[in-house]
């Protein structure tokens, strides 16, 4: 059984329908990318989850208990950290973290002990004698990870964790994340980030407007997209491409059909090959596309390096299941 | 025992003390007693209490009573920081949770609201504590001074604390009203002018207490009002805190079960006091006064108690128990403050007839005033869901048109009456919660009764009917 089952879901603030009918589920030791533009229901969605707010309809159940009729029994399994980190600028890391933890109902040898491996684990033990106005976003965010994880709950619930970090700060979220799957811990993850998100989680759901759009497993979801998408790109190295070299290229694939919007851009060569009609292309016509360019590129005697399609990534799966809506 | 090994065992002793105290108070105190504000007024304080005693040692002549004026000076110099600075930080603390957002953080440790607050309320009770054992040396100064008695340096000291109790539940209730910048804005402005007024009057009190005491104490009626007003200040201070922490409660929680216990026992604690008094006086004027005073607690405080969101209670109605009286919902508040309105009215109705042998206009009165109360929270019911607005608006709404059907329903009809026949008009103040009942006790009128009771029952039944839809509907 799921650790946490969501079942159509529902939110309405007045005429604004901010949750609608959603349903997913979330397997201990996942993470389960929660992707959606601003507005899309991401946050409203997590604030019930955690029993911060009621559903207008549907329901919510961790362990099996649902989050509304049990809410002082699901707390304990939660850990939530909302976009926000909230810190309390006059305290020192140490003390942010001891507090909770005795907010928690953690005492004595127990709490020390937890506030320390806490502090290990997100790597703040240097800073422990740090007040918390004073850290780095990117440390910030950490001490407040670590909060989360005091009363070593079963699901993580992290809203737009990597909203605003430098590169190296996402990459060490990323890995923290991994080891907290690692250790059996689901994780719900929202983020707008979808490059960093695509290499951390293991399943994602894509909402918009409120609406569940696509779940699955990240492949399933990127073969979705791929199978669904009207065209392929296409990407051709180049060695040693003069002016001469670029107009030959166009003019050679100026005569092929099926090719969409070329460009030459030093020596990297860009184009689209599309069936028309929005149809998506097969594999095998993709293949027999990309013999035929490759083959008039040669014959012309264009200097080809390297010839590949691009694969889809989590970007294009958004794109192409959402359409820019938001309310 | 080594000193080191001596301050282990301290160390071990305060560990063990601060696991069993709130998180809270740990936090609140850590920040207070490190903050610049407690270091600068401590030593404001004590600076300022020295130069007054050196300046009095220099003065003093022999068999001069100085002490009183002493007395007042150390007491001014403390309630700076016990009725201004302490009950300012308490509401500083609580806004700023709420403005980081760190206020839903520590609700979801499970600490909940009502042990947030009391956490905030002991923190400030616990500094204005240390500021007392700092003025205190010199507040016990003044009994050499002579003419300041130590139970009246006593009794200063422990009203002082039952004030500031009382003006921190105010601060930190102020705190949770506040959900825009503007109204944020507003209130900020309007509880440091409150606070400068409340220190002004505690200090003035302190005042006449230390010049007057030996005179007041020998006044019959000096425990009465003494004790009615430390109940007075101690309850509703509860009642504030009760409603702020209902306000912060989330919807899935039990809120509403503090707030109306903390009606009823004010009530309960009025309606004594009326009792009380009439067993002293034996006028019927004081149990008709303790009635219509009661019927009225109950419309305003009631409104405040017993008034939800729209739709907020929905989850409550969803699940078992119902009809408990204490679950959360504006129906089944109203017909709590309802129930303790008949309960009230019932019991002084009762004094009056068997006891005091009550004439029939004056029965009348007492029938009366609670049908007022009900006409005027259901017609407030009823009234404000015509106004548009927001689910988490309806409870200030409804709050403000019962102030304000109450103004109108006072002032237009002896208006209108003026103008067409005499301001005392008996059908036009019909409606007049003011006015109607003083025509009632005069005119012996029972059509009117009945025909106000008729159109209460109306609007009664009619905002049943709305609150029911308003709880048990999903919020629009």
């Amino acid at each position: 059984m799921s650790l946490l089952v969501v079942k159509n879901l529902s939110r309405r603030f007045g005429p604004l329908t901010a949750v609608d009918d959603v349903s997913f589920s979330l397997d201990a030791g996942t993470i389960l990318g929660f992707i959606g533009p601003n507005g899309a229901g991401k946050s409203t969605t997590m604030r019930i989850i955690a029993t911060l707010d009621v559903p207008s309809s549907g329901e919510v159940l961790l362990e099996g208990k649902s989050v509304v009729a049990r809410p002082d029994q699901v707390r304990p399994l939660i850990g939530y950290m909302p976009d926000r980190y909230g810190t309390y600028d006059d305290m020192t890391v140490y003390e942010f973290l001891d507090f909770f933890a005795r907010a928690y109902g953690l005492i004595g040898a127990e709490r020390r002990e937890r506030v320390d491996s806490v502090m290990e684990f997100t790597g703040v033990t240097g800073l422990k004698d740090k007040l918390t106005h004073a850290l780095s976003k990117g440390m910030k965010q950490r001490v407040a990870l670590g909060r989360t994880l005091l009363h070593d709950p079963k699901l993580l619930l992290l809203d737009e964790p990597a909203d605003g970090l430098d590169p190296r700060a996402r990459i060490e979220l990323r890995e923290l994340l991994r080891a907290l799957a690692a250790q059996g811990k689901a994780v719900l993850i929202s983020s707008h980030i979808l490059t960093e998100l695509a290499e951390i989680i293991d399943t994602c759901a894509i909402v918009e407007q409120g609406r569940l759009l696509v779940t699955g497993t990240i492949n399933e979801v990127l073969a979705r997209a791929a199978a669904g998408a009207p065209s392929v790109d296409v990407v051709v190295q180049l060695s040693g491409a003069d002016e001469a070299t670029r107009g030959r290229v166009e003019r050679v694939l100026l005569e092929q059909p099926h090719v969409v919007a070329p460009t030459v851009m030093h020596d990297t060569l860009r184009f689209r090959l599309e069936v028309g009609q929005g149809e998506a292309p097969s594999p095998a016509w993709v293949d027999e596309a990309c013999v035929r360019v490759l083959r008039a590129l040669v014959l012309a005697e264009v200097p080809v390096k390297s010839f590949q399609t691009r694969e889809h990534d989590l970007e294009d799966a958004f794109l192409s299941v959402t359409k820019g809506r938001v309310q | 025992m080594t000193p080191a090994a001596g301050g282990d065992r301290l160390d071990s002793w305060g560990e063990a003390l601060s696991d069993r105290v709130s998180p809270i108070v740990v936090k609140e105190l850590r920040q207070g007693l490190r903050s610049r504000t407690f270091a600068v007024f401590f030593g404001l304080m004590l600076v300022t209490c020295l130069l007054i005693s050196l300046g009095f040692l220099a003065a003093a002549q022999p068999g001069e009573a100085k002490g009183p004026m002493a007395f007042s000076a150390y007491f001014a110099a403390l309630a700076l920081v016990q009725f201004f600075v302490i009950p300012y930080s308490a509401y500083r603390s609580m806004a700023r949770e709420r403005e980081e957002e760190t206020w839903v953080l520590l609700t979801l440790t499970g600490l909940g609201a009502r042990r947030i607050l009391l956490g905030k309320l002991g923190s400030a009770v616990l500094q204005g504590a240390l500021y007392s054992s700092g003025a205190a040396p010199f507040l016990l100064f003044s009994y050499y001074l002579n003419g300041v008695d130590l139970p009246t340096i006593l009794v200063a000291l422990v009203a002082a604390v039952a004030y500031q109790v009382f003006l921190v539940s105010v601060a930190i209730s102020v705190a949770t009203l506040a959900e825009t910048k503007a109204t944020r804005a507003v209130l900020h402005f309007a509880l440091l002018g409150g606070l400068l007024v409340a220190t002004t009057t505690g200090v003035g009190v302190s005042v006449s207490l230390a010049e007057e005491a030996r005179s007041l104490w020998a006044t019959g009626g000096f425990w009465l009002i003494v004790s009615a007003s430390v109940f007075g200040f101690a309850s509703t201070g509860v009642l504030l805190f009760q409603l702020a922490a209902a306000r912060l409660s989330l919807s899935t929680e039990e809120y509403a079960r503090g707030p109306r216990l903390a009606m009823a026992a004010q009530l309960a604690g009025l309606a004594l006091f009326f009792v009380w008094a009439w067993a002293d006086d034996e006028k019927i004027v004081t149990l008709l006064s303790g009635a219509v005073s009661c019927a009225y607690y109950v419309a305003m405080v009631g409104v405040l108690v017993t008034a939800d969101r729209d739709g907020m209670a929905l989850v409550h109605w969803q699940t078992g128990h119902r009809w408990a009286w204490h679950k959360p919902g504006a129906l089944r508040g109203m017909l709590v403050g309802w129930a303790a309105l008949v309960v009230t009215s019932g019991v002084f109705l009762a004094l009056a007839v068997w006891k005091a042998e009550a004439s029939k206009d004056r029965v009348l009165v007492f029938v009366a005033a609670p049908a007022y109360v009900l006409l005027y929270t259901s017609a407030a019911q009823v009234f404000a869901r015509w106004v548009p607005h927001g689910p988490a608006q309806t409870a200030t709404l409804v709050r403000l048109m019962l102030l304000g059907l109450v103004a109108l329903g006072s002032s237009v009809p002896p208006l209108l009456g003026s103008i067409f026949s005499t301001s005392d008009d008996l059908v036009l103040n019909a409606l007049n919660p003011v006015l109607g009942l003083k025509n009632l006790d005069r005119r012996d009128s029972v059509v009117l009764a009945v025909g106000l009771w008729a159109v209460a029952l109306l609007f009664a039944g009619w905002a049943l009917v709305v609150l029911l839809r308003r709880d048990t509907e999903p919020a629009e």
